[in-house]
């Protein structure tokens, strides 16, 4: 394993409307090869963190390094090696998903025969092959997810940020995406991913953070933090003494 | 910029309705998708008939000369007006957006492909503007082979610099709202100002050219025109290209345009991530305590719904209550200018009694009021959302009911505080504004009824951004333009019929039609809804 972290968040705030503070002074490091559970309650500041990180959201406090690139002065650089998936993602629903892969594959100007291959291995590791030529207003929700996962995948990113990925995934993509969070990691790619379903991110990620009101509240390692318990008990636990 | 030319490609495809139709397997969505075409066809030909009409009637008077400048003028003008409505939601807020600032784009890049959109997606009027002009030029004025090219090139440059700026005044407006914590009621307002001085600069503008001691008509409006071309630069480079008069007005033209566009969206790109970011957020409420509560029917409840999307929407108000906001400013106008010197000032002084105009005052109001029925685009607003109505214990029938509902309760109230302003001005008797009054309820019915017909026919649920439904959308270009033109000649027919025949009739006539025609639209509504 390299010893510089692929993302690197430090001191990070975000304020809206009215001066509440959605992330307040967060900072956590991800490595390569690590996957990294981003966990806390609804509301609790986990997509305000993630869409900083992938250079949708502005933000004024605090540094995000992506690669040792900064996300505020090299933001194309940072985006160059990072794919993201939304919880709920807005595809361009009048395309067909061929068609909006080949996009993603434009911007990332991979060449003819590699996004042939990447799409024909992904499309059929999810099952959505025959589904490819139709257009995407057409997909069921799991269908969309699946199609954005593909597409932050045949790019090879180096960082993987995933916002709720299991959500509507049907147990088959779940385990799907699951082997392919393995086998990424096990390449070198970090993960860094929210969910709410603590099982899953007991059995998938090495590392956990927990975030409430905005403030990081616990953070390191998955045998650190449980010790011994499960990752339910410590997140209660944890949770209950910020009352 | 091939990053915006990637992006653009895409988009275009994404938001269009080609993609869909060579995709899809619903003959149904096919046939739909085609009856928008031919409706947008049909509204292409009318623009194309209306400006091949004035260039052809320049020409038969003698003034083709005047063309070009007037072509250079309506498309700029008609450019500049169409983006500022659009800009805000092209270029700000859109669906897509976490998706496209996610991948390795610059701001920039994502900003200046949104422009390319509008434009490309605004090019047919443009066209529909300026082709027949440069049909009727050439024959009038016996034009050379090399200037059709020209025209056509430098037709494709010509809207640029307006829409340029009127992109960056939306983007100074979002720039500001963005500082204040109700953004959406900031923008909304200062939208609204300045289209309201974009109107007022018109009469300045006339104010400033005119020439008291000039007495023909149309001297005066061709000596307004070679004022107001002297005044914007690239309405003469377009005219001294085309003319031979000034060699160097085209690569002027292309060159400002490119050098302006480079510019500004140099500039937009660099606010354009932390705009995008507060129009997203949302102030933090206060916290919420149980009061009362109260029952409505179900067709209030849902009137009371569009009220909340309207307002919550600064796209949604800005075209969907300019009508409204007009009516209120001109009945203030009447009242404290009068009746007779607005008439005088609105036609510059033209030779006629102002009286002959009374019988036309529900026309007037009408014209602004009417000029977008919400029911027109809220069908299609439902987009992703139209679950939750297809999922309720309520007919389609209670659904459009409540939407119509909610056009009348915006509606009737400004039309009437706008007709009984000008009525009072003018001196009308009560039974006449009584009956004005009457007529101005028709019409507002009738746009109602007729606007959720084109609505519902023409719905469009999975639309990207919204703007393509309430601007853009075919639902509203069926409402908007024939709706405004037929108006336009109504005026004028009941002027002259106005002449010969009693007003109070006239009224009563016009307001049986209005109504019977909107009793025909409510029913047409029904029957669509049964549909569903």
């Amino acid at each position: 394993m390299q010893d510089k972290p692929m993302l690197e968040i430090r001191h990070f705030s975000k304020s809206y409307g009215g001066g509440k503070k959605a992330v307040d002074d967060l900072s956590l490091q991800v490595m390569p090869g690590d996957i990294y559970g981003f966990i806390g309650h609804n509301g609790a500041g986990k997509s305000t963190t993630i869409r900083a990180v992938v250079g949708v959201l502005d933000f004024k406090e605090g540094e995000i390094f992506i690669g040792g690139h900064s996300a505020k002065r090299e933001p194309l650089a940072c985006k160059q090696i990072t794919a993201y998936i939304p919880d709920n993602p807005d595809l361009y629903e009048n395309l067909t998903g061929i068609q909006y892969l080949n996009f993603i594959a434009d911007v990332f100007a991979i060449g003819g025969r590699e996004r042939e291959e990447r799409i024909r291995r992904y499309a059929d590791q999810f099952e959505m092959t025959a589904d490819l030529g139709n257009l995407i207003s057409s997909y069921s929700h799991g269908m969309k997810q699946k199609l954005a996962i593909i597409s932050a995948l045949i790019h090879e990113p180096r960082l993987l940020v995933l916002d709720e990925p299991f959500v509507g995934l049907d147990p088959k993509a779940t385990f799907t995406l699951k082997e392919i969070m393995h086998q990424m990691c096990d390449r070198g790619t970090a993960i860094f991913f929210s969910t709410h379903v603590l099982d899953v991110a007991e059995k998938l990620c090495n590392k956990v953070a927990i975030i409430k009101h905005g403030r990081l509240i616990a953070a390191g390692s998955m045998a650190e933090l449980t010790e011994g318990h499960s990752l339910e008990e410590a997140f209660l636990e944890v949770d209950g003494d910020e009352r | 910029m091939k990053g915006s030319l990637l992006l653009l490609r895409t988009m275009r495809r994404a938001s269009g309705r080609w993609n869909v139709y060579r995709h899809t397997a619903d003959g149904k969505l096919r046939r739909k998708i085609v009856m928008g075409w031919v409706g947008l066809a049909v509204l292409y030909a009318m623009l194309v008939f209306y400006s091949g009409a004035m260039a052809f009637g320049y020409g038969e008077i003698g003034f083709q000369d005047v063309v070009p400048g007037v072509c250079a003028l309506t498309v700029s003008a008609l450019a500049f007006i169409m983006t500022l409505f659009r800009t805000n939601g092209y270029l700000f807020g859109f669906r897509e957006y976490d998706l496209v600032m996610s991948l390795p784009f610059s701001a920039r890049t994502v900003a200046l492909s949104k422009f390319l959109l509008m434009y490309v997606r605004l090019l047919p009027w443009y066209l529909s503007l300026s082709l027949p002009m440069l049909v009727g030029y050439g024959l009038y004025a016996r034009a050379g082979v090399w200037v059709y090219p020209v025209w056509v090139v430098l037709t494709l440059a010509l809207p640029v610099i307006p829409m340029v700026a009127a992109s960056f005044v939306g983007f100074l407006i979002a720039r500001i709202s963005a500082g204040f914590r109700k953004t959406n009621i900031v923008q909304t307002v200062l939208t609204f100002a300045f289209v309201l001085f974009c109107f007022s600069l018109r009469f300045i503008i006339e104010d400033v050219f005119r020439d008291d001691a000039v007495d023909a008509v149309l001297i005066q409006a061709a000596e307004a025109l070679d004022g107001a071309i002297s005044t914007y630069p690239p309405a003469a480079w377009f005219t001294g290209a085309v003319t031979g008069e000034n060699w160097l007005g085209g690569p002027l033209l292309l060159s400002a345009s490119a050098a302006l566009l480079a510019l500004v969206f140099w500039i937009v790109g660099g606010a354009y991530r932390n705009i995008n970011s507060a129009l997203q957020s949302h102030a933090a409420g206060k916290r919420f305590r149980m009061k009362a509560q109260h029952r409505r029917s179900a067709e209030v409840a849902i009137a009371w719904k569009e009220l909340r999307r309207l307002l919550g929407s600064t796209n949604y108000m800005v075209n969907g209550a300019m009508g409204e906001v007009l009516a209120a400013l001109l009945g203030v106008a009447t009242l404290v200018i009068g009746f007779d010197k607005l008439v005088a000032l609105v036609t510059n002084n033209a030779p006629f009694d102002p009286a002959i105009l009374h019988p036309a005052i529900p026309f007037i109001v009408y014209f602004l009021i009417g000029m977008m029925a919400t029911t027109a685009c809220s069908p299609s607003l439902e987009g992703k959302n139209f679950w939750i109505l297809q999922s309720l214990p309520l007919s389609m029938q209670t659904v459009y009911r409540g939407k119509m509902l909610f056009n009348m309760a915006l509606t009737v109230p400004f039309m009437a505080f706008a007709t009984l302003c000008l009525c009072l001005s003018a001196h009308v008797s009560a039974v006449h504004t009584a009956l004005y009054l009457l007529l101005g309820l028709a019409l507002c019915a009738f746009s109602t009824a007729w606007g959720c017909v084109c609505g519902v026919r023409f719905r469009k649920l999975d639309w990207g951004n919204e703007i393509e439904v309430i601007k853009q959308g075919t639902a509203v270009a069926l409402y908007l333009l024939p709706n405004m033109f037929v108006v336009m000649g109504l005026t004028v027919l009941v002027v002259v019929l106005g002449r010969r025949m009693d007003h109070a009739v006239l009224a009563l006539l016009f307001t049986a039609i209005a109504g019977l025609l909107a009793l025909l639209s409510y029913l047409r509504v029904m029957k669509l809804a049964e549909k569903e």
